[in-house]
């Protein structure tokens, strides 16, 4: 029986999963939508990775959850690790690739920058409040051009003069898009002119005042497009290094976080057929009014957060009684 | 504004001072004072509701918390003024509770600033004809020692609360010390609540290893002072287990400035001219703290506030030349919490990872 570690990332688009061994073999991986249901992508999820292990001598005895949803799945399976993102990222990179100077992470929702100095982070940026320079922005625009997101890098790449886009705002590069396809550029040079522009907008938004030394590891759902590498190659002006398990980084660090931790439990692939409901409540204790979620699983609540004080601990516990009584 | 025997006096919430202006209030002018309830999320909806939307944060909490005075029964309230908007913010708030509709008389510092103290009296006789300035004067330099003692405990809680052994013992003796100083009517309650306090703190267990980690503090002054402004940066903080220190509040700020000169002085090599109300000062402390070697800055500040969007690109340069993360954090009226959690946690994660590589 080997022991293993399973990490586990659950982000606004997509959810991702690996099972890790001491030496850093990855023996499972997957990666699907999370399609705004992180309960029912984490089981598919799992079901993927029970899938690849099965009749192996495995045994999971740490589980790390990383991801904006990485609270609610981490009570879901139990895990011995809950993370930030960043740490998962910069601690998953640093692992695979230990001369790291700088880590560009760009995800559905939000974008981040990790300098690295002696294999840990010194320094990192993340995206606030806006959705230029991040994966939303490009998916938006391949619909408006009817592009699957997936080809837009490939197109970008037959591209020898990339169009100029306003792209400082999503909103308003949209309506300059719209003029340029009326006035006749053709669609390759407006899809490099996007990648360009993701890339110019991350430069200028979470890269600003950052010094980005190689080498330069770019990862993330967007680092998939390889017109967007070439575009930070040309601005950056150094080789960009795009991992084959780039996109399952997250997921990997949260499972070298779960196998440094002291915290050891045995996971059984038992939660696939449990059931998990989530359930919002309103404290009303002060006017406050903190948006409390409750995690109920096969009827019981396991756990429950989102309160800044303690009258939200007694506000759940009555929540749950009521619960209970319903069901 | 008219003459009115029996007042009953508000100030706007900001952090802990409150039991300040009610002390002043009560033992020196001799009215009663409102305390409206501590700040909440409704305070922040009725500031969003009547305020321009461009304008900071600060305004809109400034804003709701007049309101939720005026609607606890206030009928007088005074308003301080400072050196970036804050200086216009009071004829601001007026004109706006004025078109409200809600009646009441108004005192606004910032038509009083020659800095004489004549001045300041005939601004506080407007509040109370018959005040006489032997007690005014008694009730202010105790009402001073009292905002030192908060400043004062305040800082020591946040060093230390992050490390007891015992959960909840710093915070136990730390709300009593402010319901002791909500309840003092003498210099001599002051210093008893603050000796208690002192002795407590003194006997709670801590662990805090050799090393410490310590993070420094700075930014706009009204949100880097205001727990429910920024959504209680310094005991997240502490709660990880992180040494927190700020030189910004009203002691140190007001009181106890070396001068902009004086301390424009120590940051020749940053910056040749003054910037903004707290700029200078935290362009010092940042460099203080590097000089000490803190493991981490954090620079926070409201959406828009200029002053502190200017000392970025300089806060940048000293983060290169000593070595030392700095985090920034920009507060909205529209945040949710979760976004600063996991930038916080990261910080930490950051800093504590990278201080076993150094040790």
């Amino acid at each position: 029986m080997e022991d293993v570690y399973m990490g586990i990332d659950v982000g606004s688009i997509s959810t991702k999963g690996v099972i890790l061994t001491k030496d850093n073999r990855i023996v499972a991986s997957a990666y699907i939508w999370t399609e705004g249901n992180p309960i029912g992508a984490v089981k598919q999820l799992l079901h993927l990775l029970e899938e690849q292990v099965s009749g192996e001598e495995y045994r999971i005895v740490g589980t790390g959850t990383t991801g904006s949803a990485r609270q609610l799945v981490g009570t879901v399976v139990g895990a011995t690790v809950v993370k930030n993102e960043i740490t998962a990222h910069a601690v998953g990179t640093t692992t695979f690739h230990p001369d790291v100077r700088t880590i560009l992470e760009i995800g559905g929702q939000d974008s981040k920058i990790i300098l690295v100095e002696n294999g840990v982070a010194i320094d990192y940026a993340m995206n606030t409040l806006c959705a230029a320079g991040t994966g939303a922005f490009l998916s938006s625009q391949s619909n408006r051009l009817g592009i699957p997101v997936e080809e837009m890098g490939e197109i970008a790449l037959k591209s020898s003069h990339p169009t100029q886009i306003a792209a400082r705002c999503t909103v308003f590069a949209e309506s300059d898009l719209v003029h340029k396809i009326q006035v006749g550029h053709t669609r390759e040079d407006i899809v490099a002119g996007l990648c360009q522009a993701v890339v110019g907008n991350y430069l200028n938004n979470v890269g600003k005042g950052k010094k980005i030394l190689s080498p330069v590891v770019f990862q993330g759902g967007v680092s998939k497009n390889i017109g967007v590498v070439k575009a930070f190659e040309r601005q950056l002006g150094c080789p960009v290094l795009v991992d084959e398990n780039g996109h399952l980084m997250g997921a990997i660090g949260a499972a070298i976080l779960a196998r440094r931790s002291k915290k050891r439990k045995e996971f059984s692939f038992d939660i696939e057929d449990m059931e998990f409901i989530t359930r919002e409540i309103n404290c009303g204790g002060c006017p406050n009014n903190c948006e409390i979620i409750c995690v109920y699983r096969d009827g019981q609540m396991i756990d429950s957060w989102g309160n800044r004080c303690q009258r939200g601990d007694a506000a759940a516990k009555k929540a749950a009684r009521r619960f209970s009584e319903e069901n | 504004m008219g003459e009115k025997k029996n007042r009953k006096i508000a100030f706007p919430m900001v952090a802990r001072y409150n039991e300040v202006v009610r002390y002043f209030v009560e033992q020196g002018l001799k009215q009663t004072y409102i305390m409206q309830p501590p700040m909440t999320r409704h305070t922040l909806n009725l500031g969003v509701k009547y305020a321009p939307d461009m304008v900071c944060t600060p305004f809109k909490t400034i804003l709701g918390s007049m309101i939720e005075a005026l609607e606890a029964g206030a009928d007088t309230l005074i308003m301080v003024f400072g050196y970036c908007r804050l200086g216009y913010y009071g004829e601001l708030a007026e004109t706006i509770l004025r078109d409200l509709g809600y009646e009441f008389d108004y005192l606004n510092l910032a038509e009083y600033t020659t800095g004489k103290s004549k001045d300041y009296l005939k601004a506080l006789r407007k509040l109370n004809p018959d005040a006489k300035a032997v007690p005014l004067g008694k009730a202010g330099i105790d009402g001073l020692k009292m905002l030192e003692r908060i400043d004062t405990i305040e800082s020591l809680y946040y060093q230390n609360c992050g490390f007891e052994i015992t959960k909840g013992q710093y915070r136990k003796a730390f709300d009593r010390f402010m319901d002791d100083m909500s309840k003092a009517q003498k210099g001599s309650d002051i210093d008893e609540g603050y000796d208690r306090c002192r002795e407590t703190f003194d006997s709670i267990p801590v662990d805090k290893g050799p090393f410490p980690l310590k993070v420094g503090v700075l930014g706009e002054y009204f949100t880097v002072m205001d727990e429910f402004s920024n959504i209680d940066l310094e005991q997240t903080l502490a709660d990880l287990g992180v040494e927190v220190h700020r030189w910004m509040n009203v002691s140190n700020r007001n009181l106890h400035y070396p001068g902009e000169k004086n301390l424009n002085a120590r940051i020749r090599e940053y910056c040749t001219y003054e910037m903004g109300p707290t700029s200078t000062a935290n362009i010092w402390y940042a460099k203080d703290c590097a000089e000490r070697g803190y493991d981490g800055l954090i620079h926070v500040k409201s959406a828009g506030c200029t002053p502190e969007i200017d000392i970025i690109p300089v806060l940048q340069r000293i983060g290169e030349d000593y070595k030392i993360p700095i985090l920034y954090l920009t507060y909205d009226s529209q945040d949710g919490s979760a976004g600063f959690q996991t930038r916080i946690e990261a910080f930490y994660d950051m800093i504590e990872m990278r201080k076993k590589v150094i040790h």
